[in-house]
């Protein structure tokens, strides 16, 4: 190997080169540099530059088949006044908040059935996993075919074998029921990776702390409140964060559910990307969509990436 | 106490039966309506077991669309890109966790950042990317657009793999001799296999799942993934259901057959790799 | 070479190149039999000639389009042409088309919809002389189907057909309240509907969405007609809430009205794709929808019930009378093609009377004229629902109707802008009048943007 061979360095003249750069680069540089070369190259070739490009795109006027147009700010300039984009920005918001605060219950829920004294506890951990690992796309149009207005099951179920309603309802065409309709889809997919991630961390949580508890004579919601959410709260942090950033950019679910329909009520900020994209065939403002909204998540990331980093430091 | 603790155990099974049901009534949805003949679903017959079983959907699936290409795609795709993504993550996560090297923790940290950054707004530019590069509406851009997700996510899983496994161990066998190659080669690997094996089927099952980039990469009808296939059903034809469902099943199966057979590991990667802490 | 010559002259037989045209290019194809061997060396080394990609649409009509198929590939054996055929469908073709354009690599020859010539003008060969050898075949272009081909006198399609259809209506249904054949929306079709519909039985009056799909589309630009307004004035300039405001909200108030307050929709109508309507028809659920002629294929084709229980009618209209929008199919041959004569040759193909006629006849119904010729062929007498779908195809008007047809027509159109507009009011709850302003500024605005070239 080559390695050694420069860390043995037997000529003096290289030797003490060797030993300036390592004291400069570190003392296993070499090797260092030849592992971490190809994240390099793909994380500078897929992302890095990708990124930089959009930025410039994003500035520019670009219809199909014709050279972009440097126009400075003027297509965030234009999105900020337009009442298509206002209410997307606020869609996603509604989505993401929605969905994430639903999966946050769900998942502690979860954490906590799991957690407790039940039989075939690795059993029911592999099922609830289930919506987790299976592709979102077949999820989603499971989904599509349930809330089918006609032929669906969930109005089959309400209206004829339950009788709770007395008619069926257009789940994914109503205003009022479109939104909760895409947001469950994504609570459902969503919530097995909070549950586990609790229940991860809840395994974590010294027991004495809560045999400590139960001796001052402390009952089950007193114990949660003071010893399981102090001892999950770096987790919660982070699974939050980083389910608000995956929420957020979530594209296949509405995009198959209900394309940002009825009217806009479902419109968010992805699937408002691709449709400018491909839809009005306007690149360059289809990008200044996706990165209207850069700071924050640039921020979100950052203080995401430090609790993650501090996390496993621990 | 026990009253109480019973009582408690009876809520808890309510609870999971309760979202059992939940996760798994899609799935036993899709699959009975797999086996429905057209008639049995317009005409809401035979409801919650189809009466008789037809099996027309999957021979129309096989026989009239190129669902079979699709899987081919897939099949392609996932393998050689979670390949590839393996290779890369272990050694630079190896590299990141242990060696020590100006610039390390600048590259952990995009590492991270990048497996932050959404696709939803990359795929644009990658896709101009690929054009440049000659790989638009190809599955060697997929097999090339993945790593984007892929290599970040294996490398900060396993920089924790790495990271749990005591240094003594290395500096032992570096003691008796061993390169600081061979001791990663024959010590930190072999006892890291469950964590790589996890990583690679997350790798897996993501490159399997993904939408956004095949959707916009590939043109090419018979060139799709399974699921831009798939989800093509619901613009195509009057009455895809049945097909649409019967290729929702075959999609699905493989990734729940892995994660059957090997969920212990992939239960232990992602609480290991997602977070930690 | 041979082959190729064989080829040539079954088109000069089949009178689909003049003998002018057989003699320029047998000269050509001998000339260059001399002159590079080298070219025919490349070409046998190509395992059995060039290579072309082809688009075809994928419709609802699934024989039709085994048959199109079949042509093309027929087509490939007989001119030793490697083939790559694909398909683009309705929820699919928009992506598929950009992707590949700015990809660079879009198919040689296409078949796209009506929006294709000026959408993708920029990558599109002027085909003007083959689109008139054509039309001049066959007695000319009809008038509604050359607005749409064609810009200042450029073709950048070759016209194939245009969709037939109509108001599909269930006679028996009609009979058994003995009430009379619809004319017109108001108060004709809500009058059937309202008593004939069952909602206790999930049978509803009307089945027409007005969401983003083509369906939505067209219903909200013909219903905009019917009541004398438009999204564009006589000069081509956006007028929708301003030379036609009044027209235009009693037009969009009427659409939402059949939803909100005639209540003859049925649930779930505002998330419908083009395929719902289809199916809700076919599952009995619906007195009468509009729709291409795909759905009474479907019926026919598979022998299903309702397919002797339904009747096609004209498109009903308003107080302005009952209008149609033109969506022809077309031809597109793309810049970057190697073998543009290639793609001429294969639309001369299967254009050709015999084979279309093939396709025409598996198609039942949907394969309307968009030639003089083809209009008064015998085969529209065959079936009485065959006459209200060829009347709706004749009469149709363009996108931009009063105006000209304009490239920011046709982007209001792609995107959706008239059914985003009724979304807002059914479910954003805007007035009618609110929702015409927001469009119209919308409309402006890719009036300005597509106006700057």
């Amino acid at each position: 190997m080559a390695v050694p061979a420069a860390e043995l360095g037997t000529r003096a003249g290289l030797n003490g080169r060797a030993v300036g750069l390592r004291r400069l680069l570190g003392p296993d540089y070499r090797m260092g540099y030849l592992f971490v070369a190809p994240i390099a190259f793909f994380v500078l070739s897929l992302v890095g530059y990708p990124f930089c490009y959009a930025i410039y795109l994003s500035m520019t006027h670009k219809l199909v088949g014709l050279p972009p147009v440097f126009v400075g700010f003027e297509n965030y300039i234009r999105l900020t006044g337009d009442g298509f984009f206002q209410r997307a920005v606020v869609n996603s918001f509604v989505f993401t908040f929605g969905s994430v605060g639903c999966k946050l219950v769900l998942g502690v829920v979860m954490a906590l059935v799991l957690s407790s004294h039940i039989r075939w506890r690795s059993f029911w951990t592999g099922v609830l996993l289930i919506p987790w690992v299976a592709p979102t796309v077949v999820s989603a149009l499971n989904f599509l075919w349930i809330f089918d207005g006609s032929l669906g099951v969930l109005n089959y179920l309400l209206v004829r074998v339950l009788h709770v309603l007395p008619q069926g309802v257009g789940w994914l065409s109503e205003p009022g029921t479109a939104m909760a309709s895409v947001v469950a889809v994504n609570v459902w997919r969503g919530f097995p990776f909070f549950g586990i991630s609790f229940l991860a961390g809840m395994k974590a949580i010294p027991a004495e702390l809560y045999e400590a508890a139960a001796v001052d004579g402390a009952g089950a919601l007193p114990r949660f409140r003071h010893v399981t959410v102090p001892g999950l709260k770096n987790i919660m942090i982070i699974v939050v964060l980083l389910s608000t950033i995956w929420t957020f950019n979530d594209f296949q679910i509405v995009y198959i559910l209900t394309k940002g329909g009825p009217g806009g009520t479902t419109m968010v900020m992805p699937v408002l990307t691709y449709e400018t994209a491909f839809g009005a065939q306007r690149l360059g403002e289809a990008i200044a969509v996706a990165l209207y909204l850069l700071p924050a998540l640039a921020v979100t990331i950052m203080v995401l990436a430090r609790y993650m980093r501090k996390g496993r430091k621990r | 106490m026990s009253r109480g603790g019973r009582l408690q155990g009876a809520l808890g099974y309510a609870v999971l039966g309760g979202l059992g049901l939940v996760v798994l009534f899609p799935f036993y949805w899709m699959t009975i309506t797999s086996f429905k003949s057209e008639d049995q679903m317009r005409s809401l017959v035979s409801m919650f077991w189809p009466r008789p079983f037809a099996t027309e959907n999957y021979r129309q699936l096989l026989a009239r669309t190129d669902f079979a290409s699709w899987y081919r795609n897939s099949v392609v795709v996932a393998v050689s890109s979670t390949l590839l993504a393996t290779a890369v993550g272990t050694i630079g996560a190896y590299a990141l966790a242990r060696l020590r090297f100006l610039g390390r923790g600048f590259m952990a940290s995009a590492t991270l950042i990048t497996y932050l950054v959404p696709p939803s707004i990359l795929f644009i530019p990658l896709y101009a990317q690929m054009r440049n590069l000659g790989l638009a509406n190809s599955l060697g851009g997929l097999i090339a657009a993945y790593p984007s997700f892929t290599v970040p996510f294996v490398t900060w899983l396993l920089m924790g793999y790495f990271e749990s496994i005591p240094e003594e161990l290395e500096e032992a066998a570096m003691i008796d001799g061993a390169t600081r190659f061979g001791a990663f080669y024959r010590i930190v690997l072999p006892l890291s296999a469950p964590g790589v094996l996890a990583a690679a089927l997350y790798a897996f099952t993501q490159a399997w799942n993904e939408f956004l980039y095949a959707l916009v990469f590939i043109t090419d009808g018979r060139l799709r993934t399974l699921p831009v296939g798939l989800a093509s059903f619901i613009t195509g034809d009057v009455y895809g259901w049945g097909s649409l469902m019967s290729g929702a099943v075959l999609t699905t199966l493989p990734v729940i057959a892995a994660y059957i057979y090997l969920q212990k590991y992939m239960v232990e990667g992602l609480t290991a790799g997602g977070v930690k802490g | 070479m041979p082959q190729r010559l064989r080829g040539l002259a079954e088109l000069l037989d089949a009178h689909v190149i003049s003998r002018r045209e057989f003699l320029r290019r047998t000269a050509l194809i001998t000339g260059s039999t001399a002159a590079g061997l080298h070219v025919l060396g490349r070409m046998a080394q190509a395992q059995g000639g060039p290579k072309l990609r082809v688009w075809l649409f994928k419709s609802y009509v699934t024989a039709g389009n085994d048959i199109l198929a079949r042509q093309v590939e027929t087509w490939a054996r007989e001119r030793r042409v490697q083939l790559e055929v694909d398909w683009a469908t309705f929820g699919d073709r928009e992506q598929k088309f950009v992707a590949a354009i700015e990809a660079g690599n879009p198919p040689d020859l296409a078949e796209m919809n009506y929006q294709g010539p000026l959408r993708y003008r920029p990558a599109l060969r002027d085909v003007t002389t083959l689109a008139r050898e054509i039309a001049g075949a066959r007695g000319g272009l009809l008038p509604y189907a050359d607005r749409v081909m064609q810009l200042n006198g450029q073709y950048f399609g070759i016209a194939r057909q245009a969709f037939g259809g109509g108001l599909h209506i269930r006679k028996d249904l009609v009979a058994e309240k003995g009430l009379k054949m619809p004319k017109v929306y108001d108060p004709d079709v809500i009058d059937v509907a309202k008593k004939c519909q069952d909602p206790s039985k999930d049978l509803w009056g009307f089945g027409q969405t007005l969401n983003r799909c083509d369906d939505g589309n067209g219903f909200m630009q013909n219903i905009l007609w019917d009541y004398g307004g438009s999204a564009w004035d006589k000069d081509g300039k956006p007028a929708l809430a301003t030379t036609y405001l009044r027209q235009n909200t009693e037009a969009l108030q009427f659409a939402v009205d059949t939803i909100q307050k005639h209540k003859v929709q049925p649930p779930g109508v505002m998330s419908w794709t083009d395929p719902s309507n289809n199916e809700a028809y076919m599952a009995g659920k619906l007195v009468c929808t509009n729709n291409g002629a795909s759905l009474y294929y479907a019926m026919v084709a598979k022998k299903h019930a309702l397919a002797d229980k339904t009747q096609v009618l004209l498109t009903p209209g308003g107080p302005a009378g009952s209008f149609v929008f033109a969506g022809t199919y077309n031809w597109g041959i793309f810049k970057q093609t190697k073998h543009a004569d290639l793609c001429e040759d294969l639309v001369r193909w299967v254009e050709d009377e015999k084979r279309f006629e093939e396709y025409m006849k598996a198609s039942i119904g949907q394969a309307g004229a968009v030639y003089r010729s083809r209009a008064e062929h015998p085969y529209w007498k065959t079936d009485p629902n065959f006459e209200g779908m060829l009347q709706n195809v004749m009469r149709s008007v363009w996108p931009g109707y009063p105006g000209p047809i304009t490239p920011a027509a046709i982007e209001v159109q792609a995107q959706y802008v008239l059914c985003d507009m009724a979304g807002r009011v059914v479910v954003g709850g805007l007035s009618p009048e609110a929702a015409l302003k927001e469009a119209h500024k919308r409309i402006e605005d890719i009036h300005r943007i597509r106006s700057r070239g």
